[in-house]
């Protein structure tokens, strides 16, 4: 027990200065130095790094601006708070990024992380359209995939050598990977992700996507929609390859979830071509131009 | 009876003294605001207008006791902070001043980023040199009582920084400040041919514009006197999008459709000559015509203003 405390106090302290994927820092400088900064394209680089997405999302939602509401809308962010105030906040990030370096993406591939980070927060949008959910909701089902994962990133870079024997023992022994995390380090990323959520301050139903996409049945709240929505589409990234985020052998969908979603796998995997095309869209789009 | 306003400084972002600025001032923003029955005092902004309201105070208050007041910034970019040092009354031992404001959260304390100007590379004293009594309140959106009936609301504008929009309100009457400010636009309705171009993210663009500009309006709504920012003719605007300012045509528009009583046009371009401005508010007066019982002064050093 006293181990995983000290675990989970090396992770605070790490949470408040996480810095943003190795893989969007070039295009964020080369946004944010432009003093003509597109706002669609400020956007867009945000959308495809977690750690920023959340950082701006924090902010919006901090006592700062006390809105009545948790926002959640990238694009109404942005125009709240400012494209210069959004800069200041993604090259802080960014610059976290490159004072810490490429080095610290020890166990999982950061290439890997980021496509299946993306590939799960585009698949959670498509099942919600496909699923004519509100369009107003549709970024929040991005978010929520893009972010599921987050927990992995302090475990994975402030405790590399357990991340390392995690992952080897969640090979060796078939096991789902949030099973040899809390061998490993006693805590799971599920667990630290919450963490980390509750730090931004992102609200209760992003917390319930990071907290249970792996314990669907063990879910008690009503954002059932969102956390299923996620977890079906992270199934489908580890079924389709696109990224890898770690877990060789992931836990089993239970079949409830596609039943209450009412859409079936078929319809998911047909999203597979319009899934990669986003994640190439984006690799172009993060391709520094000279 | 009730509040008055008098402007020391009109002019936004660097002060422009000369033969073309004479008649409407050259002097960055600074506001006196004067409630009876016993002259209580507030000040809006310590821009380059607050050194000569300085040399005012101690003429006129100074005999009657020491001076206690509260300074509210709109925010900290340089013209709404520059004079500060110069306010002769924070050399005065017995002055005791609050200095209220918005802080961007990334950046110092409001005491660094003000106070920080008193110091040995930008001026020839130190702040904790100073005689008089100093306070620093870091403001947010919000409601504060400021005793003996005056409240005062607080509401974030749009500009490269944080900015705060004052209301006070004093028995009945309702004077409000919306400067430094930009209208809120959609800034993701691009061309459907540009890369990036997103129908979701225009449509909800589109959607937030539009509820924070409601939401200012609402600050403002039924102000007995609004001053507004006007740095830019609408051509102009054309040019200047993302600087943070409004133009003539959105303030007066605004103002109209909020119920404003009396608008005053303010934070004048150093560019901006006298002629243009006497020119620009008979212009408006003439098209405002018959349409509306909204009145509109440009806003002139020196002069006092009834609520």
């Amino acid at each position: 027990m006293q181990e995983k405390e000290r675990t989970l106090a090396v992770i605070q302290g790490y949470i408040s200065r996480m810095p943003s994927l190795p893989i969007t820092v070039s295009k964020i400088l080369q946004i944010c130095n432009d003093p003509r900064t597109s706002p669609v394209d400020l956007n867009q680089v945000i959308s495809l790094d977690p750690v920023l997405m959340g950082r701006v999302m924090k902010l919006i939602n901090s006592a700062y601006y006390s809105l009545p509401n948790q926002i959640t809308s990238l694009v109404r962010a942005i125009i709240m708070l400012g494209i210069n105030t959004v800069k200041n906040l993604a090259l802080s990030t960014a610059v976290l990024g490159n004072l810490t370096g490429k080095g610290n993406f020890q166990a999982l591939n950061i290439d890997g992380f980021w496509r299946h980070s993306l590939c799960v927060g585009v698949t959670a949008k498509l099942i919600a359209i496909k699923r004519k959910r509100d369009a107003k909701q549709l970024e929040e089902y991005f978010v929520a995939g893009l972010l599921h994962d987050i927990g992995k990133i302090p475990l994975n870079n402030k405790m590399s050598a357990e991340y390392v024997e995690a992952m080897a023992l969640s090979e060796r022994e078939r096991l789902p990977l949030f099973l040899t995390e809390e061998r490993t380090m006693d805590v799971n990323h599920c667990e630290v992700g919450r963490l980390i959520l509750k730090n931004w301050n992102l609200g209760a139903v992003m917390e319930d996507v990071v907290f249970f996409h792996h314990f669907l049945e063990a879910y008690p709240g009503t954002n059932r929609d969102m956390v299923l929505t996620v977890a079906a589409a992270n199934h489908f990234a580890n079924v389709a390859q696109i990224g890898f985020s770690g877990d060789r052998f992931p836990d089993k969908l239970p079949p409830v979830v596609l039943e209450e979603l009412g859409i079936s796998f078929d319809d998911i995997e047909a999203m597979e071509a319009g899934v990669s095309r986003e994640i190439e869209k984006a690799k172009i789009f993060l391709k520094v131009s000279e | 009876m009730g509040m008055r306003v008098t402007f020391w400084g009109v002019r936004g972002s660097i002060p422009c003294p000369g033969p073309t600025t004479v008649r409407y001032g050259g002097n960055t923003a600074c506001l006196e605001l004067r409630f009876d029955p016993d002259d209580r005092l507030v000040i809006i902004d310590a821009g380059s207008g607050i050194r000569e309201l300085g040399e005012s105070l101690l003429k006129r208050d100074l005999p009657r006791g020491p001076i206690r007041t509260r300074i509210f910034l709109s925010h900290t970019h340089w013209d709404h902070i520059m004079g500060f040092p110069f306010f002769t009354p924070i050399f005065i031992p017995g002055t005791e001043i609050e200095v209220y404001g918005p802080v961007s959260y990334e950046e110092d304390t409001l005491e660094e980023i003000v106070g920080g100007q008193l110091r040995y590379r930008y001026f020839p004293v130190r702040l904790e040199e100073l005689q008089a009594k100093l306070e620093y309140f870091q403001l947010k959106e919000g409601q504060k009582d400021l005793g003996a009936g005056l409240t005062v609301t607080t509401k974030y504008l749009n500009h490269p920084i944080l900015v705060l929009g004052y209301r006070f309100e004093y028995q009945g009457r309702v004077f409000c400040t919306a400067y430094d400010h930009e209208s809120f636009r959609n800034v993701f309705d691009v061309q459907p041919d540009q890369p990036g171009y997103d129908p979701e993210a225009v449509r909800e663009g589109e959607l937030a514009a539009k509820e924070e500009n409601e939401k200012v309006a609402r600050f403002f709504q039924g102000a007995d006197l609004l001053v507004h920012d006007t740095q830019y003719t609408a051509k102009e605007y054309q040019k200047k999008k993302g600087w943070g300012h409004s133009t003539f045509e959105w303030a007066i528009n605004a103002a109209h459709k909020a119920g404003v009583k009396h608008l005053v046009l303010f934070h004048h371009d150093p560019l901006r000559t006298d002629a243009e401005l006497a020119a620009l508010e008979r212009a408006y007066r003439k098209a405002m015509e018959g349409k509306t019982s909204l009145r509109i002064s440009v806003a002139r050093e020196g002069t006092t203003l009834e609520v």
